[in-house]
């Protein structure tokens, strides 16, 4: 298969906006994307975060040709994204895929290299690498009727690879894994840049994206809210520091200046310390008699970030939907 | 890069398959049975009378499984695919929509033909064990149920590609048994005097009228059927498939996949 080309963005979308029918006579429009501009370089892991119902599948469908769109364009890997020509270049894998259970990986995937147009030994060459790419080469033989929903979602990601792809669309992809199936996507999606390729995945669970993307886009409502690379959004400063004290009755610190939270930990408690005021707290709680387990400075991970972003958007409901 | 044919009859093998894994060829077994049980009970009659009971049998047997397995695998060809979202990584790939649409027609077809042929060999074999003469004749009769089954399958796929499986099935029985019976709806002015002549003459002629591809009757009384006949029902079911089925590709390619 063919090698990333090194000019231009592997995804650029203008404007894309998509409504869907409301009511019994679909006399109402309810917005599910608006105006959606954004630019993937290739070689990039992209992260397509906001809640459920924000829009992201619906992203998704629209480039993939799935939906039409009511407004604005879309570029796929140099060509717009209503020509077919891209999809020799591209891997998709939907959220929960269901894969004919009739069949077994290994005839899903000669199928799926049927319509990429792959000569038989090609075919049969490919299925393999993928699908120990993904482990499940002792059960290819195996009909997906007995896949539990962890060998679904390895299914679904070996024919996603399938034709070796320029760009990857990874919908939810860890949704439902274990934790071994969730670090096996981690390693074919770090695997997949280390190659260059771009990866576009959508997902809410944050953690994920904070540890794979390059850069991340943030959808509430259908609209994108922030885009940009992770150390630019998030805030490098320590927020707070977290104090883990003992022995101490917890009531004797408050109102103490600096302290901005406490909660109890059996006997233990763990406090929320403004930087500048961790000398006065330490020196309370000796005074009280307690002791200091531990000091942790605090940073802004991106699910803070998520929940401020998406809280200021909607006004104090940060996972109100569209 | 593949071209649009290998890719239809990509869909086409899969559909195939699919049909053979979910056991519907398992009616065979069914019409097996029936053929054997009535060839054993045939014997006890008139050396042309069985011969003319099997055929009957044999020939209706056929079209009423081959009509329902078109029916009931038809109107899930692309809205099951839908509700299930199987379609979905399939349109991801270099398949148009019409490639998929057709390729979904020609593996049902084909399931089909591989259903009415092997019911064909065990009609002709229950024949022979009645010492019954080879009559070819019956394998027009066969041919005109095979194209009107052919017409079933392209209506069903065009419910399905439009609605839920449940609408389609409905849908498309309807149409199916109206079809059958469209000369009723063309004298249905005699019972119903104020019907007006255009609405029941529009029915009678953009309904499908399967009577057409029933040539039962003819065959097993022997009635000659020339081939100007099946040069006829051929071009009326060639024309009816090209309308459904390019309605059918029109409307789902401009269908979102919510």
């Amino acid at each position: 298969m063919s090698t990333p080309a090194a000019a231009g963005p592997a995804l650029e979308t203008s404007g894309l906006s998509k409504s869907y029918p409301t009511g019994m006579l679909h006399r109402g429009r309810r917005s599910a994307l608006e105006e959606l501009t954004l630019s993937v370089p290739r070689g990039e892991v992209f992260g397509y975060l906001g809640p459920n119902g924000a829009g992201k599948t619906t992203t998704l469908k629209l480039l993939l040709g799935l939906l039409r769109a009511d407004r604005g364009s879309a570029r796929v890997l140099g060509v717009p994204h209503t020509d077919r020509a891209w999809r020799y270049r591209a891997g998709y894998l939907p959220e929960n895929p269901y894969l004919y259970d009739y069949l077994t990986p290994q005839e899903y995937l000669d199928y799926a290299g049927r319509l990429f147009g792959m000569p038989a030994s090609e075919r049969q060459e490919r299925s393999r690498q993928v699908l120990q790419r993904v482990g499940l080469l002792e059960s290819a033989r195996v009909p997906m009727r007995r896949f539990s929903k962890g060998m679904l979602q390895r299914a679904g990601l070996a024919q996603a690879l399938l034709n070796d792809p320029e760009l990857v669309f990874l919908d939810e992809p860890m949704s439902g894994l274990d934790p071994i199936g969730r670090h096996m996507i981690k390693e074919v999606i770090l695997d997949l840049r280390s190659r260059g390729r771009t990866v576009f995945f959508s997902t809410h669970i944050l953690s994920d994206a904070e540890s794979l993307c390059d850069r991340v886009g943030l959808l509430r409502a259908g609209r994108l809210v922030t885009i940009g690379r992770l150390d630019e959004i998030l805030r490098i400063d320590v927020s707070h520091l977290e104090v883990l004290v003992s022995g101490v009755d917890a009531g004797v610190l408050d109102r103490r200046p600096g302290l901005k939270g406490r909660r109890a930990l059996g006997e233990r408690w763990s406090l929320e310390v403004e930087e500048k005021s961790l000398g006065p707290v330490v020196m309370a709680v000796q005074q009280a008699g307690g002791r200091i387990l531990s000091v942790q400075p605090v940073r802004e991970s991106l699910e803070d970030y998520f929940v401020r972003q998406m809280g200021a958007q909607a006004g104090g409901r940060p996972w109100e939907a569209a | 890069m593949g071209s649009g044919l290998n890719r239809i009859l990509a869909v086409a093998a899969n559909t195939y398959r699919e049909t053979v894994r979910e056991r519907v060829l398992y009616n065979l077994v069914l019409f097996a049975v029936l053929m054997t049980v009535s060839g054993l009970l045939m014997k006890q009659l008139s050396i042309r009378q069985d011969e003319r009971i099997i055929k009957d049998l044999g020939l209706a047997a056929m079209e009423m499984f081959g009509t329902l397995i078109a029916v009931f695998m038809g109107v899930g060809l692309v809205s099951k695919e839908i509700e299930r979202r199987s379609l979905y990584p399939l349109l991801a790939k270099p398949l148009d929509r019409s490639e998929f649409i057709l390729g979904r027609f020609a593996g049902l077809g084909f399931t089909l033909l591989v259903n009415v042929a092997v019911m064909t060999a065990g009609l002709y074999l229950t024949l022979a064990a009645t010492h019954a003469v080879f009559d070819p004749n019956l394998l027009k009769a066969v041919y005109t149920m095979f194209l009107g089954l052919l017409l079933v399958v392209a209506l069903a796929l065009l419910f399905s590609a439009l609605s839920s499986s449940m609408l389609a099935a409905v849908g498309t029985v309807i149409l199916v048994v109206a079809g059958h019976f469209s000369d009723i709806i063309r004298n249905v002015k005699q019972v119903a005097p104020s019907t007006p002549d255009w609405l029941s003459q529009g029915f009678y002629y953009v309904l499908p009228n399967f009577r057409n591809f029933d040539l039962k009757s003819r065959v097993v009384h022997f009635d000659p059927v020339p081939g100007s006949d099946l040069g006829w029902i051929t071009l009326y079911a060639a024309a009816y498939l090209a309308v459904v089925l390019g309605i059918a590709l029109t409307v789902f390619r401009s269908r979102d996949l919510v």
